[in-house]
């Protein structure tokens, strides 16, 4: 049985702005909301405008998905335990005389970070659901390479192993690990 | 019904629903249609992001079949889940006795 026009429509609505996935669910359920009116004896457009009338603006629902999006959780953990892994690596600054960052290099990761903020709020406050998983997967991709240069720097500058420095390490490889994780829902998306 | 006067209990009807055995996002609203006598009146649609996020919760879990050619998602509940529901329907039982007491201007009973 073809699909109406009236359910394609609604389908493509849904379709530009959210995962595939979730489309292919909603359409499911649709399809069935309409088949069960067809079943009531309405005829196949009545039945397709009480179907799609019977599941709601498509604005709601998508607003719906976009409040229980991976991407934009992960987006607010992270931007949640920034300042205490931010404030490890200062500390290892401030402690340790043998890591001398040079100045292109502090305003590079300085500009990197402030990207990777706004990247994250956006993601975090996004109400649209796309744009909160792509600039998630951008913003953990940043934390990723933020972290590693950190790690890779004290690293090769030879930074004598403290407790600071330690706990530092710990938290970045700890941020990489969950930023790599959140990677793949929020490419899904 | 509306969808404000369900904020905090949708949950535990949604667990409800999947007590029986795995179902598909449509089952779980008619399933709930019927257990209301039809008195339910959300937009169909919301419940599928209220799935999604019980599934990211650890409480149901999802995997799809092809079904008539269409791909669909079937949820189970978990053991969380059912730990959930037990603790749900406690909460309910408690909250329904409270406001049941205050309307009626009777002593409040003892929590179980």
């Amino acid at each position: 049985m073809p699909e109406p026009r009236l359910i394609s429509s609604y389908l493509a609505v849904l379709a530009a702005q959210l995962p595939a996935s979730i489309v292919e669910e909603l359409a499911d359920g649709l399809t069935e909301t309409h088949r069960s009116y067809l079943r009531q004896g309405l005829a196949p457009d009545l039945a397709a405008r009480s179907a799609v009338a019977e599941f709601g603006e498509p604005q709601v629902i998508v607003a719906g998905f976009a409040r229980v999006n991976p991407a934009r959780r992960a987006a607010r953990r992270l931007l949640g335990i920034g300042p205490a892994v931010g404030a490890c690596w200062i500390a290892v600054l401030l402690t340790s005389r043998s890591w001398a960052v040079p100045l292109p290099a502090r305003v590079l990761a300085g500009a990197t970070l402030a990207a990777v903020i706004a990247l994250l709020a956006t993601s975090a406050l996004g109400r649209r659901y796309r744009l909160a998983a792509r600039t998630g997967a951008a913003g953990f991709l940043g934390i990723i390479a933020l972290d590693a240069s950190l790690i890779a720097s004290v690293a090769l500058a030879g930074v004598p192993l403290t407790w600071v420095l330690a706990v530092a390490m710990a938290a970045s490889a700890a941020r990489i690990g969950y930023a790599a994780r959140s990677l793949r829902p929020a490419l899904a998306g | 019904m509306r969808a404000e006067e369900l904020k905090g209990h949708l949950d535990a009807m949604l667990l409800a629903a999947l007590e029986g055995g795995p179902q598909h996002g449509y089952a779980v609203i008619e399933a709930l249609r019927q257990s209301t006598g039809g008195r339910l009146d959300l937009p169909t649609g919301t419940i599928y992001p209220a799935l999604r996020r019980l599934e990211q919760a650890g409480l149901i879990t999802g995997s799809w079949s092809v079904v008539a050619g269409r791909r669909r998602r079937e949820y189970r509940l978990t053991p969380a889940g059912d730990r959930a529901l037990s603790g749900g329907r406690a909460d309910w039982q408690d909250f329904s006795a409270m406001v049941t007491a205050a309307l009626e201007g009777r002593p409040c009973p003892s929590p179980a």
